[in-house]
This record gives structure tokens, sequence and C-alpha cells, in this order.
């Protein structure tokens, strides 16, 4: 399969600061791609920019070729509804209830749908992670936890094939942790197109097919899972102890961390 | 020195072309709006529900005030001349074609101005405008025409609700220093009013309502990613609307004469 979406010479400046140095990457079709990195390196903005929310100073990003940023609106719509993002704070409308949250992205992308078919397709996917009975409430009457899991679902109420994750697990507990872990092997499994920046070395083992490491704004290394995690690059090698940052704490090697069987990954 | 003139130049030419930008986008938008199929109609009534129907309280007290200060002034000082018949056409001019108008927009831009700046400062802030777009919806077509139409149509109308009661304020204080029947002190008002008097009061709401709307939503959008530039955001959609409302207003009084 070819690429889902490449990026070519992304340069991105916000305000004094350069976030994006001549990104230069490609994310493959139906494949899991994590981003990894240090903190502040402009990760989450390479995943914004890859999904089209925010414009580059220069260069282009390509969705099967063609130009984002140069679509038509019709181009637009198709993109937004096959696309899925989430936010690494959830990001949810606070003047909009739950299920209102989850309605207005069926709403918008398929307006055919009747009211009782919205209300039914929402009441599954809350019943799906028991977050039915807050249905009803504002986010800001739901723990960190529920935000994330909400925002999850709303990114997937559409059913996209090309799933964005800015870090899916971060500041959540076990429980909600292991439930969003659960949903992204079940979009693996169905043949997604995952791209995800992550510090969660529980889950870069699990979900990875494809790796990317990014340094100040720039690509350092980009392959296969396996290729990238051997990697001979000092520098490279280095971020993703220093963001796996389990290394002394476990008392292990990279690999191994990284080698964890996936089903472990789970328990 | 010339290095600092030349950014403060480009900065400067920066804003102008994204403000130009965004009303452009703006004017887009809201011609769109009557032919889609909009799930922001929701938005567009809630809109008007919080500018126009929950001011009416504040409007109305505040046009009975104007309207009894005038009468009472008006009612004092215009016999020594005997100029008492002047009192219809000071009312008019006072109240339906600059107080009405532009009070209005005060009261408007206070409250629907500033709530809007920051609802929408926040909404950047807390990543829900991306959230927007990351689900297909165009922010300027399902958050700002919304409100830009919801706080034109509620400025006009309670402009005109303005109107009424100021005038209808001044016949009630009226009836406390020299009663007049009801039906002569209207008829004479209808005598005075011209047509010109309330096509100048609609175009004025519905300038102020553009101006305050407009100004309010690019002020909210212009916030980048911190909460503190949050107030400051606010603080400018009063300000820059009352001054542009001020000129506006200058402005349609003069052709008004011309």
């Amino acid at each position: 399969m070819g690429d889902a979406i490449s990026l070519v010479d992304v340069r991105l400046t916000l305000g004094d600061y350069e976030a994006l140095r001549g990104i230069n990457v490609a994310f493959a079709e139906g494949r899991s791609t994590v981003i990894m990195g240090p903190s502040g390196c402009g990760k989450s903005t390479l995943l914004k920019v890859a999904a089209g929310l925010i414009p580059p100073d220069s260069g282009k990003v390509l969705l099967r070729g063609q130009d984002i940023f140069l679509l038509s609106e019709r181009g637009i719509r198709e993109l937004r509804k096959s696309n899925g993002f989430v936010f690494q704070d959830g990001a949810l409308w606070e003047n909009k209830t739950l299920f209102e949250n989850l309605a207005l992205p069926l709403e918008v992308h398929f307006p055919g749908l009747s009211r009782s078919d919205v209300t039914k397709r929402v009441a599954r996917a809350l019943e799906r992670v028991g977050l039915e009975e807050s249905a009803g409430q504002r986010p800001a009457a739901l723990s960190g936890g529920e935000r994330k899991i909400a925002s999850f679902l709303r990114a997937l109420v559409a059913e996209p094939t090309l799933v964005f994750l800015d870090e899916p697990t971060l500041s959540i507990d076990f429980g909600m942790t292991e439930k969003i872990t659960r949903m992204i092997h079940e979009l693996k499994a169905r043949g997604s197109t995952i791209i995800a920046v992550t510090h969660d070395p529980q889950l870069t083992a699990t979900l990875a097919d494809r790796l990317v490491v990014v340094d100040a704004g720039k690509v350092l290394v980009t392959g296969e899972f396996d290729e990238v995690k051997r990697t001979k690059d000092l520098r490279a090698r280095a971020i993703l102890s220093q963001v796996l940052g389990e290394i002394a704490s476990y008392d292990t090697d990279l690999l191994e961390l990284l080698d964890r069987d996936p089903q472990d990954g789970q328990n | 020195m010339v290095a600092t003139l030349g950014r403060w130049a480009n900065r400067k030419t920066r804003d102008y072309a994204y403000a130009l930008g965004f009303m452009f986008q703006v004017l887009k938008e809201t011609v769109l709006f009557v032919r889609r199929r909009q799930v922001a109609f929701k938005v567009l009534v809630l809109q008007i529900l919080f500018t126009g129907v929950e001011a009416l309280n504040i409007v109305s007290l505040i046009a009975l005030s104007i309207g009894a200060v005038i009468i009472v002034e008006g009612g004092t000082i215009l016999p020594r001349f005997g100029q008492t018949s002047l009192l219809y056409s000071i009312l008019i001019v006072v109240i339906t074609r600059e107080l009405g108008p532009i009070l209005t927009a005060f009261i408007i831009t206070a409250r629907s101005g500033t709530a809007i700046a920051t609802e929408l400062g926040n909404m950047v802030v807390s990543h829900e405008i991306e959230a927007y777009i990351s689900v297909g919806i165009d922010p300027v077509s399902y958050l700002v025409v919304p409100r830009v139409l919801g706080v034109t149509i509620s400025v006009m109308a309670l402009t005109i609700y303005f109107n009424f009661f100021g005038l209808f304020g001044s016949f009630l204080v009226s009836q406390l220093i020299k009663p007049v029947p009801f039906v002569e002190y209207f008829r004479a008002l209808l005598a005075t009013i011209q047509l010109r008097d309330i096509v100048s009061t609609v175009v004025k709401s519905f300038v102020f309502g553009v101006i305050i709307s407009v100004v309010a939503t690019f002020q909210g959008f212009k916030v980048s990613s911190s909460v503190t530039e949050i107030p400051r955001a606010a603080i400018k959609a009063v300000g820059q609307g009352f001054v542009l409302c001020f000129l506006a207003n200058a402005l349609i009084t003069l052709i008004y004469y011309l």
C-alpha cells in the first residue's frame, strides 16, 4: 500500500519559535506509526500539521498525493469524515453535553441520519465505555480519564479510517488506559491507519509498525519499528531511552523494553 | 530604529491583511449560511436569546430613564423660550436617531461583545476550535456567522424596542409634570417623525450590530495560546467596538444631513 499522508519539507514557526524545520516523512496506509521525541520537540505540532489542522509556513502536506490545503470544500468534508483526531487534553466542547459532543460530528457528516439514529449511535458508543449515565453532563463534570475517552469516542464516532492520536494515554488512570489501549488495538485490527504521538512504552511496543523519532523540529530517524529501535544513531537512541524513561527504573535494555510481548502489555 | 519601524510596519500590514481576510471569510460564510443546511442554526437561536432577549430588562430601564430625563429637561427649559413645540423634535432626534442606536450598541458591546471574545478566546486556548476543524466544521461558519447574525438581529430589534420604551417612558413622565392625553402625545410624535429618521436608526443599528459582532469574534480568534490573552481580547473587543461605533455613528449622521 502507498502512503496515506506525506509531509514534504514542512516548516512552521509559532511566534518566534521554529517548531518544524524541514520535515520530510511519510505515513503508510493501513499501518500504525508512533512519533516519539522529547517534550516540546514539535511532535504534537507535527501531528496537527499532518492532520491538516495547522497550515505550515512552507512545504506540502499530501493526502494520498493531493495537497491537503488545496482541497476543494467537498474534498475537505470527505477528508474530515475519514479522519479522527484525539487531542492531548481532550478538547471537548465545554458548552455542549457529552451527548452533543458525540452527536455533532454525526450530524455534520451524515446529515441524512434521523435524530433517533444519531441518539442510538451515540448511546451505543457511550455504553461501550460505561459512560451512558454521563450523557447529559457537561465535560467539566467528567474526570480527566472520562474526558479523554469521550474525546476518543468523538474522534471515532463517524468511523474514520485514518486516526491521529495525541498522547492518548497521558495522565489517566490504569482502568481508562486499558480501555483506550483496547480501543486502539481494535482500530489497528480493523486496518485503520493510525498516527500516534505517545510517551507510553507499552502502547508503543504493542501498537507501532513504524517509528518516527523527532528532535528539535526535525525527523532524526524514521522506518520500520524493528529497524528504528535498533538504530545506531546515538541521538535517536538517547531520545528513545529518555522518552521511554523506564530504562533506569526497570534496569533493562531499550530493546527489551520495546520488545515486550503485546499480550503482556494488555494485562 | 529603521529595523524596528520596519518590523512594526510588517506586523501592522500582516494584522490588517488578516483582519481583511477574516471579514471576507465572514461575509462569504454569511451569504452561504442561509443556503446551507446548517447545524449552526441552534447557535444562532441561542445567540439571539442571550444578546436580544436577556438584554430586554436593561434596555427597557435605560430607555425609560433617558426618555424621562429628556421630557423633564425639555419640559422645563423649552417653555422659557416659547419653544414647547420643539419637545417632540428633540425626542425624535435624541432617542430615535442618536441615543437609541448608540446606547443599545454600548449595552450589547458591554454584555455580548465581551462574552463572545472571552468565549472564543477560551475555545482557542483549550483547542476546541481545532476540534471543530478536526470534525469538519468550519469555525467561521459555525461559530462566527451565527454570532454575527444573532448580534446584528438583536441590536436592530433592541434599538426599535429602545425607541418604543424611550418614547413611552417620556410619555409616562410627562403625565407627572404636565399631563398630555395619550392620543395627542403620540399624534404629535407621529407628525414629527419622518421616514428618514426611521431609516437612519435602522441603518445605524445594523452597522453597529455588524461592528460589535465582527470585532468581538475577531478579537476572540486572535487569542493564540495563553489564557492571559483572553481578558486583553475582551478589553479590545469593547474598546474597538465603542470607537468604531462612534465613528460609524458620526459618519451616518453626516450622511443624513447631506
